[in-house]
C-alpha cells in the first residue's frame, strides 16, 4: 500500500480468518454477496430466453430454456473472487458445464481457441477455451438451491470461478468462438485480458 | 444555466483530515467537523471522498456531502450510521477527536448553488439528502443574502430531523426563507404540518411558481429524488432548472 | 426528464471524482449528447453503474453506454465512443 495513514482502530469486516491459502493475494473474505453491474438488470422472460453457440456468423447450436434444462446438470461448489477485492468461499451453483455444451452441440473440439460471451444488456467478456474446458467453466442457472436472481445474473450466467468474477458474465445469451483473443467490455478499457486472481491479473499491464 | 467553471486545476489529491469535533445530530446521524491543512475551499453542494486504511492495508472509500458553507474554515460531514456498513459504523463508534483519515475534494460542479446563482431557490431533501442543501442555506445566511429560498425536508419523524434546531432558528431569523417539514412515518400529537411522502400536490403548494424561474435542488435516496424531480417537471418546472443528486437505493 | 424505470441507483455525481481526473473543466456540469439516440443531458444527472470497478455512464433514455472510465495502477482509461459530444 502507498503511504496512507492508518485509520486508528479501523478493521476490515472482511477478515481472511485462517483460510490463507484459499484466498488469492489482495483479496478479503466476505459473507455477503455484493452486486456490481455495468448496466441495469435486464428482465428477460424465460419463454423469450435462448442460449446459443456461434462461430464466425454461423449458428452452431441453440437451446430454449426448457431444452437447456434438459441438458446434463452439474452441481458446482467454488470460491469466487471479485476484482474489487472481495472473495466468497464455498458458493454453490448448478448449471451446464462448457464440456457438456460442446457435447450437446456435437462438437468434438471447440472450433476456435477463444470466445466472446455476449449478454443481455450488451456486456461482453472474452475467454480462452482452455479456461472453460475440463470442468472449469459452466453456464449456471441456480445459486444456493434457487434460480439465480436477476440482479445476480439470472436466469443464466457464465461461471468461470478460477478467474476474477467479471469473467462470469451475467445474463449470458451467446458464446461466439473467435480465432483471436479480442478484449471484451472491461478488457478493452483497463482490465486484464485474462484475469487470474492467483497471479493478481487485475489490470492491463499487471 | 450550466455552471461549468474550470476545475480547480489542482489534481484531486488525498489529503489528511483531522477530526476536530463530533456532534450528535440524531440517534443515527453525526456530524464530523474536520480540519484539512491546505484546503482550497469548496462550493455549497459539493462532496468529498474519504478513505480509511486498516493495518493490513485494506482500504474503504466513501463519499459524503460537505454540510458546512465555504465561509467556514473547518469542513463538516454529516454521516448516517448504516448498521451493516463498513465505514459509517467505524466513524460513529470508533472515531475520536484528533483521529485522522484521508479526504479528497471538493468534488462535483453540477450540484452546486451559490448566492451568485440567485433565487428563488428551492431545496428538496430526503433524509441525509439535506446535508448538501444545508451547506447552501448556511452559505446564504453567512453572506447575509435574502434570495427567496425554500427547503422542503422529508424525514420519517421529528427525532430524525437533522439540524432541527438550526433550521428553526434560521427560518425564524429570515422572512425570505421558508422551511417546510413533512414527517412520513410518525407525527407528534398536534402536528400541524405535512404527514406524508412528498407528492405533486405538496410540491404545488410549497414550491415557487415556475414563472418565477426558481432553481431546484433535489437530494436524497434515489427513489425520492426521481419522484420529486418528476413531479416538479409535471408542475411545469424547466427540467434544466432542476439539479439532482441521488444517494443510492436507500440513501445511506 | 422521465425517471428511468430501471431504477438506477446512482448518478454522475457519484462518479465525479473518477471522471474529473480526465478533464480540465467541471465534468458533472457538462452536457453530453448520446451518439445512439441524440438525448442530451447533464453528466451529473446520468445513470452510473459499475462503481467501484469503474464508472459506466449510460443514456437515461436508451441505456447506450456513453462513458466508460477506469482508474488502474497503470493508467486511467476513458472510452467515450457512445458520446457524440461533451459540451462544457
Amino acid at each position: 500500500m502507498n503511504d496512507s495513514p492508518i485509520s486508528r482502530g479501523f478493521r476490515s469486516p472482511r477478515q481472511t480468518d485462517n483460510l490463507g491459502n484459499r484466498i488469492p493475494p489482495g483479496q478479503y473474505l466476505t459473507r455477503d454477496f455484493p452486486v456490481l453491474s455495468a448496466g441495469p438488470t435486464p428482465h428477460r422472460s424465460l419463454d423469450q430466453w435462448s442460449f446459443t453457440l456461434g462461430y464466425d456468423g454461423t449458428l452452431l447450436d441453440s437451446w430454449t430454456w426448457s431444452q437447456f434444462q434438459d441438458l446434463p446438470q452439474t452441481n458446482i461448489t467454488a470460491d469466487i473472487h471479485c476484482v474489487t477485492k472481495w472473495s466468497k468461499i464455498d458458493t454453490m451453483w448448478q448449471g451446464v458445464t462448457f464440456d457438456d455444451l460442446l457435447r450437446a452441440a456435437g462438437l468434438r473440439a471447440p472450433p476456435a481457441p477463444y470466445l466472446m460471451a455476449h449478454c443481455d444488456g450488451g456486456y461482453t467478456t472474452n475467454l480462452a477455451v482452455d479456461d472453460l474446458v475440463g470442468g472449469k467453466g459452466a453456464v449456471v442457472t441456480r445459486y444456493a438451491g434457487a434460480p439465480i436472481e436477476p440482479v445476480h445474473g439470472g436466469p443464466a450466467r457464465l461461471f468461470v470461478p478460477h478467474l476474477y468474477f467479471w469473467k462470469s458474465a451475467k445474463w449470458v445469451r451467446r458464446l461466439s468462438f473467435m480465432e483471436t483473443n479480442k478484449p471484451g467490455f472491461w478488457e478493452s478499457n483497463g482490465y486484464h485480458i485474462r484475469g487470474d486472481p492467483w497471479k493478481e491479473e487485475r489490470y492491463d499491464g499487471d | 444555466m450550466i455552471d461549468a467553471r474550470p476545475a480547480s486545476g489542482r489534481r484531486l489529491e488525498w489529503q489528511v483530515a483531522v477530526v476536530c469535533d463530533i456532534a450528535v445530530e440524531t440517534p443515527r446521524v453525526k456530524t464530523f467537523v474536520v480540519r484539512v491543512d491546505g484546503w482550497q475551499g469548496h462550493s455549497p453542494g459539493q462532496h468529498v471522498d474519504i478513505r480509511l486504511t486498516s493495518e493490513d492495508g485494506y482500504q474503504a472509500q466513501r463519499s459524503y456531502s460537505i454540510a458546512s458553507p465555504p465561509e467556514d474554515e473547518l469542513i463538516a460531514l454529516t454521516v448516517v450510521c448504516v448498521d451493516d456498513g463498513e465505514v459509517s459504523p467505524y466513524l460513529h463508534r470508533d472515531l475520536r477527536r484528533g483521529d485522522k483519515f484521508e479526504l479528497r475534494g471538493p468534488i462535483g460542479g453540477y450540484f452546486v448553488w451559490t448566492t451568485a446563482a440567485g433565487g428563488p431557490v428551492q431545496l428538496i431533501g430526503g433524509g441525509s439528502g439535506v446535508a448538501p442543501l444545508m451547506a447552501m442555506l448556511r452559505h446564504r445566511e453567512r453572506r447575509d443574502h435574502h434570495e427567496r429560498a425554500m427547503l422542503l425536508y422529508s424525514s420519517r419523524s421529528v427525532e430524525e430531523i437533522i439540524y432541527r434546531e438550526e433550521l428553526a432558528a434560521m427560518a425564524g431569523r429570515d422572512p425570505d426563507l421558508r422551511i417546510i417539514i413533512t414527517l412520513t412515518s410518525q407525527q407528534p400529537e398536534r402536528w400541524a404540518g405535512y404527514g406524508r411522502r412528498i407528492d405533486k400536490a405538496m410540491l404545488a403548494d410549497v414550491c415557487f411558481p415556475p414563472e418565477t424561474n426558481p432553481r431546484s435542488y433535489v437530494c436524497g435516496p434515489t427513489p425520492f429524488v426521481e419522484s420529486a424531480a418528476q413531479f416538479l417537471v409535471e408542475l411545469g418546472h424547466d427540467p434544466l432548472s432542476i439539479k439532482t443528486e441521488r444517494f443510492g437505493p436507500t440513501g445511506g | 426528464m422521465t425517471p428511468s424505470d430501471t431504477g438506477f441507483a446512482l448518478d454522475g455525481n457519484a462518479a465525479a471524482s473518477l471522471l474529473q481526473e480526465f478533464f480540465a473543466c467541471e465534468v458533472t456540469a457538462a452536457s453530453l449528447r448520446c451518439a445512439a439516440c441524440g438525448a442530451t443531458r447533464v453528466v451529473g444527472a446520468l445513470p452510473v453503474y459499475a462503481l467501484p470497478m469503474g464508472a459506466v455512464l449510460r443514456c437515461a433514455d436508451c441505456e447506450h453506454v456513453l462513458i466508460k472510465a477506469v482508474d488502474t495502477p497503470h493508467g486511467r482509461w476513458l472510452n467515450m465512443m457512445g458520446a457524440e459530444y461533451l459540451r462544457f
